[in-house]
């Protein structure tokens, strides 16, 4: 005689049917939003906007392509191209690229903006760490959404990865460097996707006759290039006026100068190949440090964690870290506020290609204020 | 090479959808239900 256990049950079985269809959609729907980059607002004072496809046609329709916001002057000048999202794990870079592209207006010459610079990066979460899939920035009317990505491709978008890579720039790397943007300058034509999308910004850099090229990254607080301004060794001058400006108004800066050796990054490859000016700006972020607590967009945001508190007061920081943490809108103050340096100082060097910017947000207003008071608001 | 790839995935799903029905104790069918999910984002959404 069987037993009721023994027995199949449509009704049963329909119903966990059910239950996997409703569990694909819900995940399947939450799969889909990371694949769809938020909305960003240019202002009034944007001229043009294009796709890095247009400088690089292999890249158009894979993850690899992003927008470029262009702010041209009416007087001629200088080109400054400044990029965010190259590491989509270091919310700073990316929110202050979006917070310029939202707020300025340029007079002189001409800015480019690619706010996110591995747009592939955007669309997956470093795995084991469980990050937050978004981190909400609180602004006059609602707080607004940003994505928290990976340092890396998406393995979805470049698989597998080589046991040893060896990188347009002849450096051997450890494999999953290859979907690291910021390891595969110049980049490739027939590469890997990164190394299209380096390549891509090569021919940007080429094409719009870029004089100046800033990255906007950050790094974990017990990392020693923290605060600092890396530079390529024909931008030294410039670089040091900047940290002098910086220093004059209270910012504790490092000067780092790319190492010859290392090979494959924007401060070293954009100076070689394009012969620009570059650097690249870190700023101290403890949500992709090893030290921290339970990752939340709290923790992006308002930058507390009380392990990188114990931390500090053990000595194992290169920078203070207080009770008060270091807030995402201190993070992108000093980014801005190295931004404006750098423009002043580069100005003043090549008077004849300077640069001049007008909305820039001051850095103290949005240490006090915060970054969402110069975001647009949300929808 | 990618239309076989995905022949075999849109097999194993019809296969696990089969398995639901034919399943006796709830944790097989539970079992299936989980992978059927992971085969049908695999089909639907990576491109």
């Amino acid at each position: 005689m069987s037993t009721r256990g023994d027995q199949a049950r449509p009704l049963h079985a329909l119903a966990c049917l059910i239950f996997a269809f409703v569990l694909s959609f819900l995940s399947g729907r939450s799969f889909i939003r990371m694949h769809r980059a938020e909305r960003i607002y240019p202002s009034p004072g944007l001229r043009e906007q294009k796709r890095l496809s247009e400088y690089f046609l292999p890249i158009r329709k894979t993850q690899g392509d992003t927008d470029v916001f262009i702010f041209k002057g009416n007087k001629p000048g200088g080109n400054l191209l400044i990029i965010g999202g190259t590491h989509p794990n270091e919310p700073a870079g990316f929110v202050t690229a979006v917070l310029l592209v939202e707020n300025i207006r340029v007079e002189r010459g001409t800015i480019l903006i690619i706010p996110r610079a591995n747009a592939s990066g955007f669309s997956h979460s470093d795995p084991q760490e469980g990050n937050p899939q978004r981190f909400y920035v609180p602004t006059p009317t609602g707080s607004r959404a940003f994505r928290l990505g990976s340092r890396l491709t998406n393995p979805v978008d470049q698989w597998p990865d080589p046991a040893i890579y060896i990188n347009p720039a002849g450096q051997k790397l450890a494999g999953n460097e290859a979907r690291n943007l910021n390891r595969c300058y110049p980049g490739r034509p027939n590469g890997s996707l990164t190394e299209r999308v380096a390549f891509s910004i090569m021919e940007l850099i080429r094409r719009e006759e870029i004089d100046f090229g800033i990255d906007l990254h950050e790094s974990a607080p017990e990392y020693p290039v923290i605060n600092a301004i890396v530079f390529h060794e024909n931008s030294a001058e410039l670089a040091a006026m900047a940290m002098m400006e910086l220093q004059s108004e209270g910012y504790e800066i490092r000067l780092e100068a790319s190492p010859p050796n290392l090979r494959g990054l924007t401060h070293r490859e954009w100076g070689d190949h394009a012969g620009i000016r570059a650097v690249l700006l870190e700023t101290p972020n403890a949500s992709h440090g090893r030290l921290k607590g339970r990752p939340s967009s709290s923790l992006i945001v308002d930058g507390r964690d009380k392990f990188y508190e114990k931390a500090s007061k053990l000595g194992w920081l290169f920078v203070p870290y207080g009770k008060e943490g270091i807030p995402l809108a201190h993070r992108v103050a000093r980014h801005l506020a190295a931004l404006r340096a750098l423009v002043s100082s580069f100005s003043e060097l090549e008077p004849d290609r300077a640069i001049e910017i007008e909305g820039l947000p001051e850095a103290e207003e949005v240490r006090e204020r915060g970054v969402g008071a110069f975001l647009h608001s949300s929808d | 090479m990618r239309f076989f790839y995905l022949l075999i995935v849109l097999y194993l799903s019809v296969h696990f959808v089969w398995l639901i029905f034919r399943s006796k104790k709830f944790q097989d069918q539970l079992s299936a239900v989980l992978v059927l999910v992971l085969l049908l984002l695999r089909l639907c959404l990576i491109k």
